[in-house]
């Protein structure tokens, strides 16, 4: 037995003895039933194994830690509201927001922090990594890392845009729909009912094997499919304003739409629109990747996470991790946005129910 | 009755509506090429006399409407033209690998539905304990992550680490059934978590809705046991949104396949899809257009219908 | 303690009771130190306003915490047996067997997905009581002791196809399957009109002599608990004020809350009349008919007029009609037929096709403050955009009108101007939607059941505000309301309404004398009085086979 799994345990069931100690009933649940489990894994995949466990729980603390920082430094800098707000955050949304800010660096600054460009050919085809490409090289020999860093600008680039149309066109629809009523309301309820009726990405298919793979057209077709669904939940959030007596007041007084839509609807409806846009970024996100990695997306040599999975996929039957990279980048950006958007409706949630 | 059956009724004629509409849709979006479909296939190329001849054996010189009806007609009856590509008739290409989409996303469903609705059902009992929390990461986790990326990461460690499963999901037809499993099972594996973590967080979500309401509050003071509440109380009630949630996430099994049949090559209605629009072989992407978003109305249809025959006020009108 | 239960045996006794409930990250106190002390038999009524405690401490009598809640000091003693120690299970025996439960709303706390009779046979059979075939028996028997019509059929119904009233007392049956000790009532007849309350109550109360079982009748009107209970307790923010046997407590109450409660509506404005000099009435409603679309006729012949400085009071149960008529008047829904006249001048149908001027004379104050105002918006906006809107005021001149406004309301410009509907407490938000209707300097004001959300104290201070402001300002008030308390107190004229007609309308002074018209009479018997014997001598006045379904038609 080596002295990693002796300390390994002893680790670990000094913590726990310490958690019983304290009374720290869940954190003890946790740290013991590791124990147990490990024994387990302890015994079929020998030390190994045990290493992937203490370094996966030490990837995990790192996070915690990173995130419970990370969310003090948020407390810190904004105002009293804010703050009082960002101090009921779990770790899972500090997480979160830290990844999101991290990605945001990497975006903007991507030409400054990527030490050679998206398309310099520097290297052999698949060389490994070493210490001038950190991750290695691509398929034609180009930075793997300097891509990665590239790939955040272009590829988050895009499905903002796609996103913001989206929302712009579906948000407006809505928001229309619910105070005009009548024809238009049921005009655009059908016209949204068909367009949700194709999946998704078969719909994009159709449209990207029509008009090509154009940037312009992405944007556009992706914004189209996504739309209908932001005009339902903002035709659904305003539908519940409209009907409240201060809007009712307000008609009454002689009020035109633009004023009621701006003045007593929008104020109302802000926090779900926003916990919205986030999940309706992370959508569009993964049907773009999707796209991309069914080589119809942003079109070589751009650096994009999406295509880059698809010409290094070869290697994963050896064993390779590198097309595993951009497409944990993909996963870990919607992971963040997801964790931010459970934590927002679990805040609007639970302000509804007092 | 006669409310339940009038309300069927106008779901279902609603439904042929909407498939109608997207038939329109799809066939005409190609008349959106710019030029025609011959030029657009043959490309700049191409001299006069083929795209003419192009457009002769595609009939394209009578109106666009009456070639519609024709294809209509055709796909009714399961003909949707030939191929422009290889000259092969659509519904040959299609129809054995409809088969085997048909048999993947089954597969998956089979595992996936009850699995799923179990732990959502556990969670909502235990909501707040740290096995929902957990359960919220993971869940949260894996529906983040594209469909590709939980492929590869199941190749590289059940595939090509260890080897317990083949990392291309062939087909053969002389596999006996187990075979078949066998050589699905990565694929099947990657559908059922991403379709298990969106259904588990529905299931979840509707009951704990279910739990609050007053007439639970009442059984429980009327001392019923828990496990008496959650069958006898709240699952008679929870059908419908139950039903929901499944329909939904099995259309969302559709679009899924698309991508995870190309990570693990196997031979289905998606790959043809995804080569077809990369060789603009229009017939083949509006016969699968076609049949993927036929195939989810369906599903939502039946939704629909289900929670009208499992609804109490329907079900017993005044 | 009352006389009669000295000698009797202690059921329930809850001792220094403490309760805490979650909100905002920490757990705050709702109820501080309540002591209870029930006998068999006896009939304890709760009352208190909105956030008094009164559903926690009954909630807490059955050993249960709703979620978000919890017991955190004191004891719960029910026969000899402590809840707050006791096991889940061994509490859970206890509910519905021993210790029964009546919800606020039967439609919502019967299972939509089975019959009544099920529901009333799951405690006895779970508990082993009685046989499935004598528990439904039994069933059938409390129901026509609940004089519920067809008792023999109606328990094969799903809820939704029996209306509220027969709920409620299926609900009260369902309570008594397994004759319980205790039954804890929770505001059972809050949700039902009053000509269905009646019933309800005089059911409720027939079957607890009956079977002499112990309750705890929670309710916030007084008159209701008057006829129900033999002692009452008052609450006040999760603290006892005061308890005694009923008739003491009605007849001398010794706090000053207690007082104040029970002088509510001695107020009462002094009747106006309609001028004689034949001018045109200020609003005139002639022969409305109205339907939503695809619907029935919810207006059949509507007809009635408003007169400038006086109040019309528009009375009737949910489903009349009333508030359908003022949205036909707002212009909101279009009659169908008919007209609806200002100053003699026919108003366009919709309210968009109404010039600024016409919606500036007829404005609206609203039942629920918390809907009425945007929760988004400065008050200063809220009364400041109809200023600005009708009036073109801007700058100083705006934020004048506004001191002046908040001034009239009687809440001090310093301290509101730039706060948030949300940060306003009910009676405060109600005063602001007033100040939004002056605002815009109408001549008519429709009050749509102003009162009826708000606490007694509070509602009493608006009716004086709303009356004090028609003498200096010369409103006209279209004033709806169920409540023939504030009909009382505010109306110069009333007007009857039941299923979308006109029954009956008149001076006040001449609708409150007999000879009325049938439905009238019923509206009016219904209402409780304070008198403990009102329900009684009612009940004898009409007949007992005859309360029955008049209430449930």
């Amino acid at each position: 037995m080596s002295i990693f799994v002796i300390v390994y345990y002893a680790a670990l069931i000094g913590a726990s003895c310490l958690a019983a100690f304290y009374k720290q009933r869940g954190v003890f649940m946790l740290i013991f039933s590791l124990t147990l489990v490990s024994f387990v894994l302890g015994i079929i995949g020998g030390a190994g194994a045990l290493r992937l466990v203490a370094t996966a729980a030490g990837v995990l603390a790192l996070a915690a830690g990173t995130s419970y920082a990370f969310r003090e430094f948020l407390i810190q800098i904004s105002r009293p509201n804010l703050a009082k707000e960002l101090r009921t955050a779990p770790l899972t949304a500090a997480f979160g927001m830290f990844v999101i800010f991290t990605y945001a660096i990497a975006g903007i600054f991507a030409p400054w922090i990527a030490p050679y460009g998206e398309a310099e050919v520097i290297g052999q085809a698949f060389a490994p990594p070493d210490q001038n490409m950190l991750l290695g090289g691509d398929q034609l020999g180009r930075d793997m890392f300097s891509r990665i860093i590239f790939g955040a600008r272009n590829s988050v680039g895009l499905a903002l845009m796609a996103t913001l149309l989206a929302f712009v066109m579906g948000a407006i629809a809505g928001l229309l729909a619910a105070v005009k009523g009548g024809w238009f309301d049921q005009l655009m309820g059908r016209i949204a009912d068909v367009i949700m009726s194709i999946p998704s990405l078969i719909f994009a298919l159709l449209m990207l094997s029509i008009f090509g793979t154009g940037l312009q057209v992405i944007v556009i077709v992706v914004a189209v499919i996504y739309s209908p669904r932001v005009f339902r939940l903002t035709r659904a959030v305003a539908g519940n304003i409209v009907v409240m007596d201060y809007v009712e007041a307000s008609k009454l007084r002689g009020e035109g739409d633009w004023y009621l839509v701006r003045k007593e609807i929008l104020p109302n409806a802000t926090a779900p629109l926003i916990a919205e846009f986030g999940l309706e970024f992370c959508f569009v996100f993964l049907l773009i990747a999707g796209l991309s990695f069914l080589g119809l997306g942003i079109q070589p040599p751009t650096a994009d996470w999406g295509s880059m999975v698809r010409e290094n996929a070869t290697l994963i039957s050896f064993g390779d991790i590198t097309p595993l990279i951009p497409a944990g980048a993909i996963a870990l950006l919607t992971v963040a946005i997801n964790f931010v958007v459970d934590w927002m409706l679990f805040r609007t949630s639970g302000l509804k129910e007092q | 009755m006669g409310d339940i059956t009038r309300l069927i009724l106008k779901r279902l004629g609603l439904g042929l509506v909407t498939i109608l509409v997207v038939s329109v849709l799809i066939f005409f979006a190609v008349e959106l090429l710019p030029g025609d479909i011959a030029q657009a296939v043959l490309g700049q190329g191409a001299t006069e006399e083929t795209v003419a001849a192009m457009r002769e054996q595609l009939g394209l010189d009578r109106p666009a409407f009456v070639r519609y009806f024709d294809w209509l007609g055709g796909a009714a009856t399961g003909d949707f033209g030939v191929s422009l590509v290889s000259g092969e008739r659509v519904s040959e290409a299609i129809s054995g690998r409809f088969a085997h989409t048909l048999f993947l996303a089954s597969y998956a469903a089979v595992i996936a539905v009850p699995i799923s609705i179990l732990l959502g059902v556990f969670t909502a009992l235990y909501r707040n304990t740290i096995f929902d929390r957990v359960a919220n990461v993971l869940t949260l986790s894996t529906i983040s992550s594209p469909e590709f990326f939980l492929g590869y990461i199941l190749i590289l460690f059940l595939a090509v680490r260890v080897t317990m499963f083949p990392a291309i999901a062939s087909l053969s037809s002389d596999m006996t059934f187990l075979e078949l499993l066998h050589r699905t099972f990565l694929p099947m594996l990657t559908l059922v978590l991403v379709v298990t973590a969106h259904m588990m967080r529905m299931t979840r979500a509707a009951i704990i809705n279910l739990l609050a309401s007053p007439y639970i509050e009442m059984a429980r003071l009327k001392g019923t046991p828990p496990w008496k509440v959650i069958v006898k109380h709240a699952l008679p009630n929870a059908w419908a949104p139950i039903i929901n949630v499944v329909a939904l996430n099995l259309a969302y099994l559709i679009t899924g396949v698309v991508l995870v049949e190309v990570v693990f090559v196997y031979p289905g209605i998606g790959q043809l899809l995804v080569d077809a629009v990369a060789k603009r072989d229009f017939p083949i992407v509006q016969a699968c257009c076609l049949i993927f978003a036929a195939t989810f109305i369906l599903l939502n249809l039946a939704a629909d219908v289900g929670s009208i025959l499992t609804n109490p006020r329907l079900r017993h009108p005044k | 303690m009352h006389d009669k239960f000295k000698d009797k045996e202690i059921l329930l006794e809850i001792r220094d009771l403490k309760i805490e409930g979650y909100s905002d990250e920490t757990w705050v106190p709702i109820i501080k130190g309540v002591d209870l002390t029930l006998h068999r038999g006896e009939v304890l009524g709760l009352i208190g306003e909105s956030g008094a405690g009164k559903s926690t401490i009954g909630a807490a009598a059955m050993g249960y915490a709703r979620d978000g809640t919890r017991i955190s000091e004191g004891s719960i003693e029910f026969d000899g047996m402590e809840l707050t120690t006791a096991s889940e299970s061994e509490r859970r025996m206890l509910r519905g067997s021993r210790i029964a439960y009546v919800a606020q709303s039967a439609a919502a706390s019967f299972n939509p997905s089975h019959k009544l009779i099920d529901q009333h046979a799951e405690a006895p059979v779970h508990y082993r009581i009685k046989k499935r075939m004598e528990a439904q028996e039994d069933a059938m028997q409390l129901y026509e002791q609940l004089r519920l019509p067809n008792p023999r059929e109606i328990g094969f119904r799903y809820p939704h196809q029996v209306s509220g009233g027969q709920l409620q007392r299926a609900m009260t049956a369902m309570a008594m399957s397994c004759r319980p000790d205790l039954i804890i009532f929770d505001e059972p007849t809050t949700a039902l009109d009053v000509t269905t309350q009646i019933e309800v109550l005089a059911a409720i109360r027939d079957i607890v002599d009956e079977f002499n079982t112990a309750a705890i009748y929670i309710t916030h009107d007084l008159a209701v608990v008057a006829q129900m209970a033999d002692t009452i307790k008052v609450l006040l923010k999760g603290e006892e004020v005061e308890q005694a046997p009923t008739q003491q407590m009605i007849d001398n109450p010794q706090e000053e809350y207690t007082k104040s409660l029970w002088a509510v509506r001695s107020f009462n404005s002094p009747q106006r009349y309609r001028p004689t000099d034949g001018s045109d009435p200020l609003i005139s409603v002639q022969n409305v008919d109205a339907a939503y679309t695809g619907g029935i006729k919810v207006l059949d012949d509507v007809s009635f007029d408003i007169y400038p400085g006086m109040t019309v009071a528009v009375v009737g149960e949910s489903g009349s009609g009333k508030s359908t008529t003022a949205r036909c008047i707002t212009g909101l829904l279009p009659p169908m037929s008919g007209q609806i006249l200002c100053k003699g001048e026919p108003l366009p149908p919709r309210y968009k096709d109404r010039t600024r001027d016409q919606l500036r004379q007829a404005q609206m104050i609203y039942q629920m403050a918390d809907t009425a105002l945007n929760p988004k918006v400065r008050i200063s906006e809220i009364i400041g955009r109809p200023a600005q809107f009708y009036g073109g005021l801007h700058g100083s001149d705006l934020k004048q009108r506004v001191d002046e406004l908040l001034d009239l309301i009687e809440l001090d410009p310093v301290q509101f101007y730039s706060r948030y509907p949300p940060e306003l407490s009910g009676g405060q938000k109600q005063r602001i939607g007033i100040a939004r209707a002056l605002a815009a300097e109408p001549e008519f004001i429709i009050c749509d059941e102003v009162t009826s959300a708000l606490d007694q104290l509070v509602a009493e201070g608006i009716l004086k505000l709303l009356d004090r402001l028609q003498d200096e300002l010369g409103l006209a008030y279209m004033f709806i309301t169920h409540d023939l308390a504030t009909v009382r107190s505010i109306a110069d004229e009333v007007v009857v309404m039941q299923h979308g007609k006109v029954v009956e309308q008149g001076p006040k002074d001449e609708m409150f004398k007999p000879p009325h018209h049938p439905y009238t009479d019923l509206l009016l018997s219904s209402v409780p009085e304070m008198d403990p014997e009102w329900l009684t001598t009612v009940l004898e006045e009409r007949g007992v086979d005859n309360i029955g379904e008049a209430a449930d038609r």
